[in-house]
């Protein structure tokens, strides 16, 4: 670690793990309750479940991202961070309201929590991902200003490089794209609109770039590949990414009201949209191929390379399989959903994360890499993880496929709750792979700790 | 093996041929492997890569196009659960296998 200042990161990265976890503990709960449907009811009701499920990958991502910026911005700027204080207020006030949050979740029915937040005031609430009151909206809005106007200083006043600017463009549309949750319209086509304006914008639009800088980061400091090839994939990348993300957002716009044109403009630009997804997959292949060291963190490697594959196979195929719109006719808002949902927030950008710490964590412990132990360990984690999450993708696949054709391609169509119980052992069985995938994360969170023989840092 | 510029240039061609044929022009690409082939010689570089385009898509054209009509012929035209395994199936192996054709794109690019 170059800087001092890079070792606020941790802190977010600690934070960032445990959310993780509370997030897994929730999805295993929900998995239960799509089987027993009166797991822990009334207590922790399912809708509630899943809100805590999406809103904890929300918040732990953007610890994260904090995190990652925060460690890479000074190095990449080759100086200290323009006000470390700023970023540990910024992070106590992130960590406290966001459980506050959730703990109004799980204990003010939903309804309640809106009163007692004042909604009426400026109505926010209510809308899947962005369920949070509005006054922590407004608090996330803040941290995330305190948050840019931190990095930005830091590289406006140290060395400008195209991975640090793309991570900047990439936070800075992050804050920006978050603005448009605050606007609710009465009629429910134009909410929609605005809402994918949040979520897809932030999915499929700017966090590619905020993935695409913390991966050449990684890339870069682990194979020592020059810097210029390495930022002209970056240019590609990004390029492709908006070029085919932006007018994307047309895929969510089918069937909800909104005019025909959006079939044709959603189906063509998100066909393209795998291609960054696999152009990232080419030139991480490419870059450790060109690598000019074998550098003693060998989990940091696997990982960069699994985020690569693994975001192409989630984000990409998986985006691909049901983005046309005449697919998309019988696919809409079911299982394949929620097959692609997980695979491509697990390929694209939790494994980013896990990458950047990683690499990370050990320099800021005071080692070039985890030891032997501790490493494999993490590399068993990393796989166990990582098959769980295709289990789970192939079998909400299955699922879906199997809802798709009885409920909606049949001539016999059945009723939405009698298919549920045709998906019975797809649930069952996805379940296990979601258990299997918690025994990998605390795996991995034990990892951290593991004692055993220091590895040798050759360069 | 002996190797040339103009070798490792028609060894990165067909790694490419071989990826495209998995994607977005399939037969077109398999027709001008074929021909590639004829046009290197044994014991090279180009001719290694053009036979391994060749043997992953016959593998690929296998495991995709016999294996999901086996299924389809198996499993009944009109049963949920022969599309639940053909798409499944179909999808994850034809994802696999592009992946594949990438890497040895790369490592093709790569001289080696």
């Amino acid at each position: 670690m170059k800087y001092e200042s890079q070792g606020i990161a941790k802190m977010y990265f600690i934070a960032a793990i445990g959310l993780f976890l509370g997030q897994i503990l929730f999805g295993v709960t929900m998995g239960l309750q799509y089987v027993m449907g009166d797991f822990l009811f009334p207590e922790i009701p399912f809708n509630v479940a899943r809100m805590v499920h999406t809103n904890l990958l929300i918040v732990w991502l953007l610890f994260g991202f904090m995190g990652s910026a925060y460690y890479l911005v000074p190095e990449e700027a080759e100086r200290e961070l323009f006000a470390p204080w700023l970023a540990k207020l910024m992070f106590w006030i992130f960590l406290v309201a966001g459980a506050l949050t959730i703990l109004g979740y799980l204990l003010v029915p939903y309804a309640r929590l809106a009163e007692l937040t004042m909604n009426d005031l400026l109505p926010t609430m209510g809308r899947e991902f962005l369920e949070q009151p509005t006054i922590t909206k407004i608090g996330i809005v803040i941290v995330a200003l305190a948050f840019i106007f931190n990095i930005g200083m830091t590289i406006l006043q140290g060395r400008k490089t195209v991975i640090n600017l793309v991570l900047l463009t990439g936070l800075v549309g992050l804050a920006v794209f978050f603005l448009f949750s605050f606007y609710n319209p009465d009629n429910i086509v134009l909410d929609k609109y605005f809402w994918w304006f949040v979520v897809h914008l932030w999915v499929e639009g700017v966090w590619e770039l905020i993935m695409a800088s913390l991966l050449a980061y990684v890339l870069i400091k682990v194979t020592g590949v020059d810097r210029e090839v390495i930022e002209k994939w970056l240019y590609i990348i990004i390029a492709m990414a908006l070029i085919s993300g932006l007018i994307g957002t047309g895929h969510h716009f089918f069937w909800i009201g909104t005019p025909g044109y959006w079939q044709w403009l959603g189906s063509i630009f998100s066909a393209l949209e795998p291609i960054p997804f696999f152009m990232m997959t080419l030139f991480a292949f490419n870059v450790v191929n060109k690598r000019r060291r074998d550098h003693p963190n060998k989990a940091a490697v696997l990982w960069a390379l699994g985020t690569a594959v693994m975001a192409f196979l989630g984000a990409g195929v998986w985006g691909f399989l049901h983005t046309l719109a005449p697919v998309n006719y019988y696919t809409h808002g079911t299982q394949i959903t929620a097959a692609h949902g997980h695979m491509a927030f697990y390929g694209a950008y939790v494994m980013v994360v896990l990458t950047m710490i990683s690499y990370s964590m050990p320099l800021m412990r005071g080692k070039k890499a985890a030891n032997e132990t501790a490493q494999k360990l993490e590399i068993r984690a990393f796989w166990m993880m990582t098959l769980s999450m295709v289990a789970i993708t192939l079998l909400l696949t299955g699922a879906g496929i199997m809802q798709v054709y009885l409920q909606r391609y049949s001539e016999d169509a059945m009723p939405f709750m009698a298919v549920q119980d045709e998906l019975v052992n797809f649930y069952w069985l996805r379940e296990i792979a979601g258990f299997t995938f918690l025994a990998g994360l605390l795996l991995y969170i034990y990892s951290f700790f593991a004692k055993g023989r220091e590895v040798a840092d050759v360069e | 093996m002996k190797t040339d510029r103009s070798q490792m240039k028609r060894a990165s061609n067909a790694a490419l041929f071989s990826l495209l044929n998995l994607t977005v022009f399939p037969v077109i690409s398999f027709v001008a492997l074929l021909f590639m082939y004829l046009k290197t010689e044994p014991n090279t570089i180009d001719r290694y890569y053009v036979a391994l385009g060749i043997k992953t898509n016959v593998f690929a054209g296998v495991a995709l196009i016999v294996m999901t009509t086996l299924m389809i012929v198996l499993g009944g035209f009109d049963s949920p659960w022969t599309w639940v395994f053909v798409v499944s199936y179909f999808v994850f192996i034809h994802a696999l296998f592009i992946l594949f054709a990438t890497w040895a794109l790369i490592n093709a690019f790569m001289d080696r």
